[in-house]
């Protein structure tokens, strides 16, 4: 067995997922054993947890995004440029065409706005889904069992974190299993970050409080009192609601549109007042 | 005629790390107008060589090493005179408090921890400050920010311990003040 000196001198390599393999499992075992050691790891990794979810410096301002987005869309050439003097006029021609189609469209159908932008809320749990995916958003504790991730959040963020438990309370087949959590910046302030696995697919459900983010945008269904808002970011389908005080958000790769995405984790179920109005029609 | 750079493919994936870059960027001049400035150099300089092979594939990382290139030539150009290897023998570990509390204010106080640890990397020196953001910001592996700085993983090793220190220690004071005071 190594020393204290010995493992806390790779401690860092530790809690920056550096070592692998035996070396990653001598510092795990010793720490195990080694009551001192591993106090002093959970305070390094709280140390390094505060400045992981302490969010991002500077975030880049729309003037310049608007700016690079010109520049990796490749430069106007002369004949773009001429395009460019008779398409407004063109579109004007058509918008004037086009417009009383449009407004029968918006009343034949006025409390369905199908396309609104995705709200901060849903941005930030994909931006949060990609992180992880790619190894840059490590969780905070791992565990299958959902009391044991509520346990962990409690005082870290400022609400309960209750987790859906619509699989195990219904009765369904298991299709999806609990990975773990940790702790994400949104609004000045913590989110709860929650991770699972459905097969080798990752699905990541992020709350937050009712106060700080309300679900809106997109594609809106009601299904059993509530109301689900589903949107496409960057290839994933985010699914917002709220429920009781909190908002959730929902991020999968699922390839399914819509609410139809919903069938695939309950589709165990044998619930049909709750399947029926997801299936499309 | 397409350009390598009009490759919508790369372009949104490029695109993707603009937050990430203008943060860098940030951390490199410290003010804005040159980290927009920056930002823009890289992307021009990115698009030019858009088919040469990013490092192991990590685009991210590739455009950290074009950004930080063309930095130390805008500031050769300037005479700035970088101050990118500072270093400090045996920085003392401090501690921070474990921050769990069941104070009915604990939002309050989180938010203005986040604050104090935004202030303290934002003061630490340059090399550290690059490193901390490079690694517990942007969560690069060591082999990546070694590709990054241009130097061995022993070096980032190293540095980030260092780094963390002075970090650590510069909280430890805040709460120090803040128990004083607050």
């Amino acid at each position: 067995m190594r020393n204290c000196d010995d493992i806390r001198e790779r401690l860092a390599l530790y809690l920056d997922n550096e070592l692998q393999g035996d070396e990653r499992a001598a510092v795990e075992a010793h720490t195990q054993s080694c009551q001192s050691c591993a106090s002093f790891v959970e305070k390094e990794r709280a140390f390094l947890n505060a400045i992981r979810s302490s969010g991002p410096l500077h975030v880049a301002p729309p003037s310049l995004q608007t700016k690079v987005g010109a520049i990796v869309n490749g430069p106007k050439t002369a004949a773009s440029a001429s395009w460019r003097q008779w398409i407004l006029p063109v579109a004007a021609g058509l918008l004037v065409l086009l417009l009383p189609v449009v407004v029968w469209r918006v009343v034949r159908q006025p409390t369905r706005p199908e396309n609104g932008a995705p709200s901060a809320f849903a941005l930030m749990a994909a931006e949060s889904h990609l992180r992880h995916t790619r190894g840059h958003l490590p969780l905070e504790v791992e565990s299958s069992n959902p009391q044991h991730i509520s346990e962990w959040f409690t005082n870290k963020v400022g609400f309960n974190v209750k987790l859906p438990s619509y699989q195990e309370s219904s009765g369904q087949e298991i299709l999806y299993t609990l990975e773990g959590a940790r702790l994400v910046g949104f609004q000045n302030d913590y989110a709860a970050y929650v991770s699972y696995h459905m097969k080798d697919r990752l699905i990541s459900l992020v709350i937050t409080s009712e106060l700080l983010a309300r679900p809106s945008g997109g594609e809106e269904i009601a299904s059993r009192g509530l109301r689900f808002h589903y949107n496409a970011i960057d290839g994933l389908k985010v699914i917002t609601w709220s429920d009781r005080g909190l908002t959730y958000a929902l991020v999968s790769d699922l390839e399914e549109r819509g609410q139809q995405s919903c069938i695939v984790c309950h589709q165990g179920t044998k619930d049909q007042d709750f399947i029926e109005p997801l299936k499309p029609h | 005629m397409e350009t390598p750079g009009s490759n919508s493919v790369f372009g949104l994936a490029a695109l993707e790390h603009i937050d990430a870059l203008y943060g860098y960027a940030m951390t490199l001049t410290r003010d804005k107008t040159e980290a927009e400035d920056l930002v823009q150099e890289t992307y021009l300089r990115a698009v030019r060589a858009a088919n040469h092979p990013a490092p192991e594939g990590n685009l991210k990382a590739w455009l950290f090493v074009v950004m930080r290139n063309a930095w130390f030539n805008i500031a050769r150009h300037k005479h700035h005179g970088l101050q990118l290897f500072q270093f400090e023998a045996d920085e003392p570990t401090g501690g921070i408090a474990n921050d769990a509390s069941s104070n009915p204010h604990v939002v309050y106080l989180r938010k203005l921890e986040r604050q104090q640890i935004h202030e303290a990397i934002d003061k630490l020196p340059d090399a550290y400050r690059e490193i901390v953001v490079l690694r517990d910001l942007e969560g690069f592996s060591y082999h990546e920010i070694a590709t990054v700085l241009n130097c061995p993983a022993g070096t980032v090793m190293s540095r980030l311990g260092r780094a963390r220190g002075k970090l650590r220690e510069a909280l430890s004071q805040r709460q120090k003040v803040h128990r004083l005071y607050g």
